[in-house]
């Protein structure tokens, strides 16, 4: 049994989309909608993709929050537009997309990007955008990871519930697009991923 | 006045494009995709099947989608839907999608089909014009609107295949748009939607 779950795109979304599986170890993968059934207990972190159901996700609201009152960590990716989870708040666009505005900028160290270069993030073959266009605003007591524009809007942070549990949000496409890529950018899914299956303690 | 009905898959993207003020007053009906099995359409004249709809949540509705189409009323199938396995006749090609052709110096090879469709009087072909993800091979008897190359269409319109309307196309305009993301896909829909509410239903009754 792997350490991290990692949930497929809704079908007919995704399929340009690089297989996460065959760059890190250590993952299962289930079908968009077995989420209902699966049983999370063996599993150390949930990862959802961007192209999320999130009507369907908002209806298993007890199943995830039991998961995280065990300790799990739970992954999201995209823009929070339907009711979730108490921590999830909806997604605030820019106010403009040039190129001052995309800029990515770190907050704080941590391990899921540690020798990722935000230039990497900003620009992807020279083009600025595709990181993040605003966010997902965080629960008080988040640690802010990378935020994009002069605004330094939180773009990426990370939140341990009180109640236990761990939530990583990216308020963009999904963090593990960049597998295989010829950057620094590559490190992410690997670090994410041994993160993500590491001890419920902060790491 | 045409009513139209919209599918909703649930992600971010599909919630940005059908309920935010934009574009809201155009959807008559919006229907949850998991709920489109116990949804009475019998008062729709168009039904907008939205980029990136879960084909293994279409295909069973196949026989729904084509006792529609039999009463002579619209299915607009746009990209990334699985479109053969839920619709008659339809003959797709995927290819690896050309995300970076604006980049590359590449020509994207689309052109215009049908200039004087009405479509056509609503959107100019940059409004069309994002990566693809393939082509449809056009039925007889059915009109492409823009080609791409000599290979294919990517956006034909089709009133033979059934007695409806099929209005099919390979673009992914909700995503993009609902991501903040791409402004010809925003321009497009700005004239794809009313374009839609002017299309009369039902098309051929006793056809």
């Amino acid at each position: 049994m792997a350490s991290c779950l990692f949930l497929k795109p809704i079908k007919g979304a995704g399929n340009d989309l690089p297989d996460v599986g065959d760059h890190v170890p250590d993952i299962d993968t289930i079908e968009h909608y077995a989420l209902e059934t699966v049983d999370l207990t063996p599993y150390r972190a949930l990862c959802l993709p961007a192209h999320l159901d999130q009507r369907f996700f908002g209806t298993l609201t007890a199943k995830i929050e039991r998961f995280l009152d065990g300790g799990g960590t739970l992954v999201f990716n995209g823009h929070v537009a339907w009711p979730m989870l108490p921590e999830f708040h909806t997604f605030q666009p820019l106010d403009r997309f040039n190129l001052d505005a995309l800029q990515i900028y770190r907050l704080k160290e941590h391990p899921v990007f540690e020798g990722v270069a935000t230039e990497e993030l900003t620009y992807r073959r020279g083009v600025a955008g595709f990181y993040a266009r605003g966010c997902n605003p965080p629960p008080e007591g988040a640690i802010l990871l990378h935020g994009v524009g002069p605004d330094r809007l939180p773009c990426d942070w990370v939140y341990e519930r009180p109640g236990g549990g761990r939530i990583f949000m990216h308020a963009g496409n999904d963090l593990w697009m960049y597998v295989g890529s010829q950057d620094t950018t590559a490190r992410i899914a690997p670090q994410l991923c041994a993160w993500a299956a590491g001890s419920g303690e902060f790491q | 006045m045409t009513r139209l009905a919209v599918l909703d898959a649930g992600t971010y993207y599909h919630h940005r494009t059908i309920y935010e003020d934009r574009y809201r007053d155009h959807f008559d009906r919006i229907i949850y995709t998991r709920e489109l099995a116990d949804a009475d359409l019998s008062d729709i004249d168009v039904l907008l099947v939205s980029c990136r709809t879960d084909p293994s949540i279409m295909k069973p509705r196949k026989d729904q989608i084509a006792a529609f189409l039999a009463s002579g009323k619209t299915v607009v199938a746009m990209g990334s839907t699985g479109h053969p396995e839920w619709l008659p006749g339809v003959y797709w090609t995927d290819t690896p999608t050309n995300f970076w052709w604006w980049l590359e110096g590449d020509e994207i090879g689309l052109k215009v089909a049908a200039p004087d469709h009405p479509l056509l009087r609503r959107l100019s072909l940059a409004d069309f014009t994002w990566h693809y993800h393939g082509y449809f091979k056009v039925p007889e008897g059915a009109v492409s609107l823009v080609d791409v190359g000599d290979f294919g269409s990517i956006f034909y319109e089709d009133t033979v295949s059934t007695p409806g309307r099929m209005l099919i196309t390979s673009l992914d305009p909700m995503y993009h748009h609902g991501s903040h993301f791409m402004p010809a896909t925003t321009r497009f829909l700005d004239g794809f939607l009313p374009f839609l509410k002017e299309v009369h239903a039902p098309l051929r009754q006793g056809a």
